[in-house]
């Protein structure tokens, strides 16, 4: 009581918020990079980073969904670049862009049931699953391209709505990033199924007792992840006008890295879409802070691990706290 | 849902079950009456899981009947025990420690306001879960608190005052004391005492005799997958039923 008030005030704050870590900690990043240097806090800046954001960002609020099932996807990355080709491919084809972008994302939803359906149905730890399908369709990519990047060359004007520069730094993928966090959070939160993907990560078997089909959440949400990837993806394409074979390699791990500073727990059944909004926005404005104060842009990924292992350190306790 | 014949709610008439060569069950009579908890006691490798199982439908007996208010029954499966109102509180109760008490009180049976979106009637939840808590003299503020914040004993509460809310008639509690503190026990056992003013029946299974004697109405005792005794209340102290119990012999009693 009288010691360990302050403790537990702090833990019952993140069981009830599990973005509140992440918003601390931006919130002294901001007040960081504000201080040393004065280009920092610039509309052009901000806008640039919150684009640079944007990107990870959709790709981490899917992955999130899926690891509050408790579950995650290491294919993310690989589906992102796989996107960009199949979007490419098909509109050099002649489908008209709008139609090729759908039809992407479609090929992109199925690419994640086949993850959720080889999971569930075969009971293989997702870890390995999407292990697997990381190198299958980067190999994939590899194969179709040689290993070339593939430039668009159909109408570009549809190509403005998933990525193009509004005014500033910022770009529609900002915009997009922002309603998918409303909406996913919207869905989490406050809708039935959303009460299932926690109970689903929260207790499996507590889940189904209940009458859960915990099987069509899991596969679900690994539909929605592949899914996010490829909308990032695209969006990716409208900014370059090109796929590279290579593209989003590494991803997957920053995606989850966002997903957990944002206090999502990698075990499941707990967690925040704001949240990881939040961890998203972080990263990007650590990446780029670092540039505008002069520190070598390679420490990102140093600082990136730090936040990280801290955020871990708060997750688990947190968790244990509740287990 | 409760019946209003004289019907027992359960029979259950000559039921054996054998596990490869262990005889787990051996032409087993169980009667649960209307608004009656019956004690199923005995030592470890009695029945009495095995007995409840085929009753909440997990396993079939290899041989025997089974009627539910009088209605002979064949399931395969726990679903339809549950369709018929049947209930069993496990000892690693079926709650999620991470959520709060009101989205696990509804978990699978959400209180939706938009069909067409699914939205969560999130006030309702709220209130209608803190209510029928209330209604069995359980006393918890807070509906958005996390379920893993509860003492045992609250949420043993939860699990029963959600299984009686969804409209459960007979409630299976598989070792519902087991766990918890002396305090706790006795808030727990006087739920269940609350349960059966609803006119729930209720069997109890237990190893702690004194728990289950401050509110059984019957006992009925499984040795070695056999019923040695049916015996109510006003026929043995719990001192009678014990020694029953270590020597596996009826004759001890008063009765």
């Amino acid at each position: 009581m009288y010691k360990k008030s302050l403790y537990s005030l702090v833990l019952r704050i993140f069981i009830k918020k599990p973005e509140f870590g992440a918003f601390t900690g931006l919130f002294f990043t901001i007040v960081f990079f504000s201080l040393s240097s004065n280009k920092f806090f610039t509309i052009n800046s901000i806008t640039a980073m919150f684009t640079l954001a944007a990107e990870l960002g959709i790709v981490a609020l899917g992955m999130s969904f899926l690891m509050i099932s408790g579950e995650f996807d290491l294919s993310v990355g690989s589906v992102f670049a796989l996107s960009t080709l199949i979007f490419v491919k098909l509109a050099n084809f002649g489908i008209l862009p709008p139609m090729a972008f759908l039809l992407t994302l479609v090929i992109c939803t199925f690419v994640g049931v086949l993850n959720g359906i080889i999971t569930v149905k075969f009971h293989i730890p997702s870890f390995i699953t999407t292990l697997g399908t990381l190198m299958l369709w980067r190999g994939v990519l590899l194969y179709i391209t040689g290993g070339f990047t593939v430039s668009y060359q159909a109408d570009k004007d549809f190509l403005f709505l998933l990525g193009g520069r509004i005014f500033a730094g910022l770009r529609m993928t900002g915009v997009w990033f922002l309603l998918l966090t409303f909406v996913l959070s919207f869905v989490l939160i406050k809708t039935q199924y959303g009460n299932w993907v926690f109970a689903v990560g929260g207790n499996l078997n507590a889940a189904r007792a209940s009458g859960v089909n915990v099987e069509k959440v899991k596969i679900m949400n690994f539909a929605l992840c592949s899914l996010f990837a490829s909308i990032s993806g695209t969006c990716n394409l409208a900014r370059y006008v090109m796929s590279q074979p290579m593209l989003g390699t590494g991803m997957e791990l920053e995606g989850i890295a966002a997903s957990v500073i944002g206090g999502n727990l990698l075990t499941g059944g707990f967690g925040s879409i704001f949240g990881t909004f939040l961890g998203a926005l972080l990263m990007g404005i650590i990446r780029t802070g670092l540039i505008s104060i002069g520190v070598a842009p390679y420490l990102y990924k140093a600082f990136t691990g730090i936040i990280l292992i801290v955020a871990v350190i708060i997750n688990t306790t947190v968790g244990k706290r509740t287990k | 849902m409760i019946n209003t014949s004289n019907e027992p709610v359960v029979k259950m008439i000559g039921i054996c079950k054998k596990f490869g060569a262990i005889q787990a069950l051996k032409e087993v009579d169980f009667i649960l009456n209307k608004n009656e908890i019956v004690g199923l006691v005995g030592d470890n490798g009695a029945g009495k899981s095995t007995l409840i199982k085929i009753l909440a439908g997990i396993y079939p007996p290899d041989k025997g009947d089974m009627y539910i208010d009088g209605k002979k029954v064949n399931w395969r499966m726990p679903l339809q025990a549950r369709a018929e109102g049947i209930e069993t509180v496990y000892q690693d109760l079926a709650l999620i420690n991470l959520m709060s008490i009101s989205r696990v009180f509804f978990l699978g049976k959400e209180l939706i306001k938009n069909h067409y979106f699914r939205i969560l009637d999130k006030k309702k939840m709220d209130l209608e879960s803190i209510k029928s808590l209330h209604m069995l003299g359980i006393e918890l503020p807070n509906p958005s608190e996390i379920v893993g914040n509860l003492s045992g004993g609250q949420k043993q509460s939860v699990a029963l005052a959600r299984s009686i809310y969804f409209g459960a008639k007979l409630l299976i509690l598989d070792e519902p004391t087991a766990s918890l503190s002396i305090k706790e026990s006795q808030k727990v056992l006087n739920i269940i005492k609350e349960i059966k003013k609803k006119g729930v029946s209720v069997i109890f299974i237990t190893h702690n005799i004194y728990h289950v004697y401050s509110v059984a109405d019957r006992f009925t005792i499984l040795e070695r997958g056999e019923k040695i005794i049916d015996i109510e209340k006003k026929y043995a102290t719990p001192e009678d039923i014990m020694k029953i119990i270590s020597t596996g012999k009826a004759e001890s009693s008063n009765n």
